[in-house]
């Protein structure tokens, strides 16, 4: 390139060049949006000594299976598939990380319209419900029958989730509520007892304590937000309820305006602004682990991949209350595409009543901090022996009784997480009223709420 | 006879481009419009015929007049670093200096990178706490503004972290340009009594001229379809502020599912473009001098 000199034809063709290349550039594939917990490895999943069981050679049936897990997680799920798929001869799995739980949905909602689906999907809490309303997702109670899965022994909180009229459509599998961490060394270090507040007042009082500020820059938080797109509308739902209040009532009527739930985004606005003892953060995880804040709030889902990583002991507690206790459920659960034939659908219900049986179920608990979804998983040796070994799981599964599902707003109305979570974003960040953005948020949920109903008179009557 | 085998070899070269145009260009484009005058959630069997419903719903927001006045800003600032910091440093490696080709090199280096990838190592040099930039602020006794968490900085950050990606581009092609100017020129000049000042403005500035307009109407189209730098660092926050109206239509498409208000911003920013690039071609081009 010693010799550049353009002539007008040149320099056109040059830039059609050039634009075709920016958009390539525009259409390249969006990145990976760095996944929830940690992407450390973990400690090797059980080891799968079993040897496979030789059974009648028939035709072998290959399901492919789509699921949001990277890291530690995503290790704990291919444990899983290569375990199932070493106990049987008959189906094959083919576990497909397909990026974050949004993705996974983008790129089945896409994979609808070319016709390319899988035999079964993991969607999380905000998701099956839209995939549900259209259609997109298979009546299991049949298959369940089928497959010999008795739904008795699953933790009714969760699997009510995901029943419709009687009917079930989604199956609890990596399902957490959000948790109390806390650092104790910085515990220590302030003088605090080593366990989690009892109520947001005591906490008030300790963070003072928990402060490291350099100037006007706090260099250490007591307490941590994630923004909009990290859920902070899934750890605000407890801290509604705590409040007295609640995003909206079981018939999609918004109750934003409420004023106990705006006395609820008053608070987590005070806390970062008045009181300024917390931040939020891009990466809450990050942000713990570093001892940039003492605490937060976080998926149950975080206990493995957090204890593995942090240098320090983590300590783990019920969430605060305020006039009253407030935890809900999260994560995620498996479901089966309509439009795939009966014998894939089968096949997928024999890996599910797999992946969730009392055995598994512990040990994918085990391995990642997710709640075991059965009942008779918490009595099982290896379960027992997990939870003298490791307290705060144990107080992660006692906390699951207490816990409710959430509010239609955030799970049922397509968006409706990140509508709330911008809107405390506004709140917490900008400083705008919380009055005023609440109004806001209520009239866009209930625009988004409106197709959701339609569509939901139509399937449901 | 001969005219028709001309026809047929024609067809037969320009044939696959055209088909694959068609395809991946033309059709996506009627197709989007067709979208924006429809309510539909990509899930829905139906899609209902609303008029201009969706853009009544987009011009009505206030954010997205908010979103228009962020891409502007990130356009103007983009574009117009890169290409003053670009000739600056393109004048300056055209220099007879020692190690200038591996410091070229080293200014090219981050074009060839994953955009995603720079965001995530940028999001760590820009943490208020233990950031790089916090660090060398420090040194000087200054604390570190909370780069991707206020409103009022997340926007520069993320046009600084956009212009050191594109620089090494720019630069390239500046030197490519500046080499491409005749020696003569500048022995002609000299012999004429020009000083080095004179000689950068009358001889080397026009010189750079066509490549200046290139890098200008390149860039420009490409800031506006920037979005990986954002989605990584800022996922469009905090709130809005470093939402684009690219990132906009990423949001209202894949993240609200909202089809029709999404193929408005993609109208939207299909007439910006088409528009700032004429303007470019009949003004701008006519102070360009091609040799």
């Amino acid at each position: 390139m010693d010799q550049l000199k353009l002539t007008r034809r040149q320099m056109l063709r040059m830039m059609l060049a050039g634009g075709s290349v920016a958009a390539l550039a525009a259409c390249g594939t969006s990145p990976a949006a760095p996944t929830a917990p940690t992407d450390a490895p973990a400690a090797p999943a059980a080891a799968t000594g079993a040897p496979a069981q030789v059974s009648q050679t028939g035709s072998t049936v290959t399901i492919t299976y789509w699921g949001s897990f990277s890291g530690n997680l995503g290790e704990a799920e291919q444990a899983m598939v290569q375990r199932f798929n070493e106990s049987q001869s008959d189906i094959v799995v083919d576990y497909q990380f397909q990026g974050s739980y949004e993705e996974t949905a983008q790129k089945y909602t896409a994979g609808l319209q070319a016709n390319t689906i899988p035999d079964l999907i993991l969607l999380s809490d905000v998701w099956w419900f839209g995939f549900y309303v259209a259609g997109a997702i298979s009546e299991l109670d049949g298959l369940a029958q089928q497959a010999g899965l008795d739904f008795s022994d699953y933790e009714p909180v969760l699997l009510n989730e995901g029943n419709r009229q009687g009917k079930q459509f989604w199956i609890p599998f990596a399902r957490s509520t959000p948790l109390f961490y806390y650092n104790k060394d910085l515990w220590a270090e302030a003088g605090l007892p080593d366990r989690a507040p009892e109520t947001w007042a005591e906490f008030g009082e300790w963070a003072p304590q928990l402060l490291q500020r350099e100037g006007n820059t706090l260099r250490r938080s007591a307490f941590v937000h994630p923004d909009g797109a990290s859920y902070i509308a899934w750890l605000f739902q407890g801290v509604t309820w705590q409040h007295g209040g609640k995003y909206s009532n079981d018939d999609f009527t918004m109750t934003m305006t409420d004023p106990n739930t705006i006395r609820a985004a008053q608070f987590y606005q005070d806390t970062v602004r008045d009181l300024g003892w917390a931040t939020l953060g891009q990466d809450i995880n990050r942000d713990f682990l570093g001892g940039a804040a003492a605490a937060m709030m976080a998926s149950t889902g975080s206990l493995a991949g957090l204890t593995t990583n942090a240098t320090f002991p983590v300590g783990v507690g019920f969430l605060p209350k305020e006039a009253n206790f407030g935890c809900c459920t999260g994560g995620a659960g498996l479901a089966i595409p309509s439009g795939i034939p009966d014998e894939k659908k089968l096949a997928a219900m024999t890996y599910i009543a797999f992946a969730t049986n009392t055995e598994q179920a512990g040990a994918w608990a085990r391995d990642t901090g997710y709640m075991p979804v059965r009942i008779s998983t918490k009595q099982t040796p290896d379960m027992v022996a997990f939870f003298e070994e490791n307290p705060n799981f144990k107080t992660a599964v006692d906390q699951l009784p207490l816990t409710r599902a959430q509010d239609a707003a955030r799970v049922f109305v397509r968006n409706g997480d990140q509508i709330i979570g911008k809107g405390l974003e506004r709140i917490i960040v900008n400083g705008e009223g919380p009055a005023t953005v609440f109004a806001d948020i209520d009239a866009e949920l209930t625009r988004a709420a409106e197709p959701i109903l339609e569509d939901l008179r139509e399937v449901e009557g | 006879m001969r005219e028709r085998r001309e026809w047929l070899l024609f067809a037969l070269l320009i044939g696959p481009n055209l088909f694959l145009f068609g395809v991946f260009t033309y059709w996506p484009l009627l197709y989007n419009f067709y979208l924006s005058f429809v309510s539909w959630n990509f899930l829905r069997p139906r899609k209902r015929f609303v008029w201009f419903e969706n853009y009544v719903d987009v011009f009505s927001q206030a954010q997205f007049w908010t979103i228009v006045w962020n891409t502007v800003i990130f356009a103007l600032f983009s574009v117009g670093l890169t290409l003053l910091i670009g000739l600056a440093l393109a004048l300056l490696l055209n220099q007879p200096l020692r190690y200038r080709n591996g410091a070229r090199a080293v200014l090219f280096s981050p074009v060839i990178m994953s955009g995603a990838v720079v965001a995530v190592v940028w999001s760590y040099i820009f943490d208020p706490r233990y950031g790089l930039i916090d660090q060398l602020l420090g040194l000087i006794g200054l604390n570190s503004p909370n780069w991707l968490g206020d409103p009022a900085w997340a926007m520069p950050a993320v046009i600084m972290v956009y212009v050191w990606k594109n620089l090494g581009y720019a630069v390239v092609i500046y030197l490519a340009g500046l080499q491409g100017i005749p020696r003569e020129l500048y022995d002609a000049a000299r012999v004429d009594g020009a000083g080095p000042w004179d000689r950068f403005w009358h001889v080397t500035l026009p010189g750079l001229s066509p490549v200046a307009f290139f890098l200008s109407v390149t860039s420009i189209l490409a800031t506006f379809q920037a979005f990986d730098i954002i989605k990584v660092l800022t996922n469009g926050g905090p709130v809005i502020a470093t939402t684009t109206l690219i990132f906009h239509l990423y949001d209202l498409g894949f993240v609200s599912y909202n089809a029709g208000e999404a193929g408005v911003i993609a109208i939207v920013l299909f007439a910006i473009m088409l528009i700032l690039t004429i303007i470019q071609l009949r003004y701008l081009e006519q102070r360009v001098a091609y040799s």
